[in-house]
């Protein structure tokens, strides 16, 4: 028997699941903060004393706030990219569909 | 991660991308000249790039990282022009969110925009003749795609950090391993889940391009339709 939504059923599932185990990583150590896994990597090369000499640093780092917005703004460029062209495929489709 | 590669290395890398890059940009060329109904296509897989290289996804392990959603690009227009999208997702990190850097941005191409898509794109290539199902070849695809880029940013690591886990490169693969690859199967199974159906959406929508791309046939697309 095929199921009409079976994929979209799938991938909730799967969504859901995620957000499971992160909801229970949370609760089971309540300190945990979620660094980037970069910061870890970071922590690591820099060594217990953090005294690694990085031949190049960082010229600018966004203040933590401006740095939520301008990842924001790039998840919103790419929303808006695939929003647009799937609303423009479906106008086109549902257009074609009328005039048939 | 600015810094963190010995300026050798990062020279190396970048070396390795240039050529990749030139490459695409050929591809890239040649598909806008010959296809533009393709470009929404492009737009598109390149939309997915920039929005889920954007969430940072906390993970069970205690940490957070990103999916790539570089494996949809390359399906559809394959490795070397997912490279050039990937480039340009990252120069924007690097530029603006000193997230990466200018030194690293070449290993970063690679092993996001290279190693990855082309692991993500050869999945794919050997498994869309069997009889295995299309949302699962291209969940398959977009997942390996996931996983490999950051398996090789600690590769990329253990052979050329300026301060080396425990001085050994094998130790310190396995050490980075755990850092990247391992919390991130977690994130790769809900890339692969989610852009399996969007691939389902874009066969619903415009199945002629992605025949006229040779991406499936006529065929295969009868047979997705039927598929979940």
């Amino acid at each position: 028997m095929r199921i009409r939504y079976g994929l979209e059923i799938i991938v909730a599932v799967v969504i859901l699941l995620f957000f499971a185990a992160f909801l229970y990583a949370g609760m089971k150590s309540p300190d945990t903060v979620f660094p980037g896994t970069d910061t870890v990597a970071a922590e690591k090369i820099a060594g217990p004393a953090g005294g690694t000499v990085q031949p190049l640093v960082p010229q600018w780092i966004p203040p933590a706030g401006m740095e939520a917005t301008l990842f924001a703004l790039q998840a919103a460029a790419g929303g808006f990219c695939i929003g647009i062209v799937f609303g423009f495929w479906i106008g086109q489709k549902k257009t074609s569909a009328g005039g048939q | 991660m600015e810094g963190f590669l010995s300026p050798l290395w990062c020279i190396f890398w970048w070396l390795v991308a240039v050529p990749c890059l030139i490459l695409g940009m050929k591809q890239l060329n040649r598909v806008v000249r010959s296809d533009r109904e393709a470009l929404p296509l492009l737009g598109v897989t390149g939309g997915f790039i920039f929005l889920l290289s954007s969430l940072k996804l906390p993970n069970p392990f205690g940490t957070s990282s990103h999916a790539t959603g570089t494996g949809l690009s390359a399906i559809c227009f394959g490795p070397w022009v997912t490279s050039i999208v990937c480039a340009i997702v990252l120069l924007f990190q690097s530029l603006l969110l000193a997230h990466g850097g200018l030194s690293t941005l070449g290993a970063n191409i690679v092993s996001m925009g290279v190693a990855g898509p082309f692991a993500g794109y050869l999945v794919y290539r050997v498994l869309k003749d069997t009889r295995a199902g299309i949302p699962a070849i291209v969940f398959l695809a977009t997942a390996t795609a996931d996983l490999v880029t950051y398996t090789v940013t600690s590769l990329q690591l253990a052979l050329g950090s300026v301060s080396p886990v425990n001085g050994d490169p094998t130790t310190a693969f396995i050490v980075y391993l755990g850092i990247f690859a391992i919390p991130q199967i977690l994130i790769a199974v809900l890339e692969g889940a989610v852009l399996s159906l969007v691939f389902k959406y874009i066969v619903a929508l415009r199945p002629e391009i992605l025949i006229r791309l040779g991406i499936l046939t006529e065929t295969k697309i009868s047979a997705a339709r039927e598929q979940v």
